[in-house]
């Protein structure tokens, strides 16, 4: 667990670097390709990793809670 | 309150049908660009049309015109199909156009059994008749009125040049901000009813509902961004309703720091109900009045009010309205997961305590 908290942080930054390539770097057309299609498809998919992030912060809330639960027991 | 599965798979049906529908729906045939866009008075022209989902090739009768006013249209008097995509039009411009304007800018106006009738507006601009030239004609000017267009089939988004496939986002980001504020106005509503009755359950109903829409809030922020970057070439740019709406957003953060801030349960209620309704009285001239005050990027700002007319036509309210709906009945369900997880929560902490 402790692992994947100090993985997370980074994975975002290099999405984000990701995303800043993309808009500056090497290819700065391909977002623009297609009548800009695929700058429709990042904001679904950031749509879809804000409640994928929602899952993950209520998931580890559960697991305090039952650990504590089970702590009791 | 809801019960039941109905309402959570009715939100689940709802966002794939956006989802497909708002993918897969084609945009409308439009230019990208026209060249030259510029012609002298009474010289033969040949424009090349660069076009955007259009079906020159395969299309019958492709025609077009250069449109000065709704009753002076100038037809081409040939037009080539290179491909698909690409045609070039010959146009005899006339020595002197019907307007007193110096530089008359022409719309070109196209139309063809498929993609039917559309028009790439201020295509180009006539300069002075240039002496050396020597074709030289009198125009003969179509009324407007008396052309029958063809209609394109099936539903299709409209075209517009810059934003081309990114108008879907609309069922995304602009539906993020509308199901955000509903709910806020549900945590809203409880705030008040935690206020008027001093009942714990309805400080964690209200606690959910806001942190799920600052969650949509941020969301839409950082998809505005996106969208800006591909259309204004700007992630952040000096737009009133950037700014506002990311001041709107903080202010609502130091509501979730605010919550954090102190263990006593009352103490925490009482002040983050008070909190949230000023939070929620801050937001409304943040985000509704202060953009319409002065000039925006955005659609329906500097006065003129939002979804009207040529922003927001038929075949996009047919996901744009859905979207909104599944976005809300979604944020329910995480708003609902989050007063369980709470409660539950709050039990455990009474009953240890």
């Amino acid at each position: 667990m402790k692992i994947v908290k100090k993985i997370l942080p980074l994975t975002l930054i290099w999405l984000i670097s990701f995303v800043n390539a993309f808009a500056q770097g090497t290819s700065p057309d391909f977002l623009r390709s297609t009548g800009k299609i695929y700058a429709v498809v990042v904001v679904i998919v950031l749509i879809f990793l804000g409640i994928v992030a929602f899952l993950w912060r209520l998931d580890n809330k559960l697991t305090k809670l039952e650990n504590q639960i089970n702590n009791e027991q | 309150m809801i019960k039941g599965l109905w309402w959570k798979l009715l939100g689940v049906a709802l966002f794939i049908y956006v989802l497909i529908g708002g993918m897969l729906v084609p945009l409308k045939s439009g230019i990208t660009s026209v060249s030259p866009s510029q012609a002298a008075a009474g010289s033969s022209v040949s424009l090349e049309i660069m076009g955007y989902n259009t079906h020159f090739a395969t299309s019958k009768d492709n025609k077009m015109w250069l449109k000065l006013d709704s009753v002076h249209l100038l037809e081409a008097s040939k037009v080539d199909v290179v491909s698909e995509n690409i045609a070039k039009a010959h146009f005899d411009l006339p020595d002197t156009f019907p307007t007193v304007e110096s530089v008359p800018i022409l719309t070109l106006v196209l139309d063809n059994t498929i993609d039917g009738g559309f028009v790439s507006p201020n295509a180009v601009f006539v300069g002075k008749k240039d002496s050396t030239d020597t074709v030289s004609s009198t125009a003969t000017w179509i009324d407007g009125s008396k052309i029958t267009f063809h209609k394109s089939e099936g539903i299709k988004f409209p075209y517009r040049s810059i934003l081309n496939e990114t108008i879907r986002n609309t069922f995304f980001h602009v539906a993020l901000w509308f199901a955000m504020f509903v709910l806020l106005i549900i945590g809203l509503i409880n705030a008040l009813l935690y206020l008027s009755t001093r009942n714990m359950d309805y400080d964690i109903i209200s606690a959910s509902y806001n942190r799920i829409a600052i969650m949509y809030g941020v969301l839409g922020i950082v998809t505005g961004s996106i969208w800006a970057k591909y259309t204004w070439d700007s992630f952040w740019t000096t737009d009133v309703k950037l700014n506002m709406s990311a001041i709107a957003m903080l202010i609502y953060l130091a509501y979730l720091v605010l919550r954090g801030s102190t263990t006593d349960i009352d103490r925490r209620a009482k002040i983050s109900a008070a909190y949230s309704i000023f939070a929620f009285a801050a937001l409304i001239p943040l985000i509704f009045v202060i953009p319409r005050m002065t000039e925006s990027l955005h659609p329906g700002n500097g006065g003129n009010p939002a979804l009207g007319g040529e922003d927001l036509d038929n075949t996009l309210r047919l996901f744009f309205y859905p979207s909104i709906i599944a976005l809300i009945i979604l944020g329910l369900w995480m708003s609902k997961l989050l007063t369980r997880y709470q409660r539950i929560k709050e039990k455990i902490m009474i009953k240890n305590a």
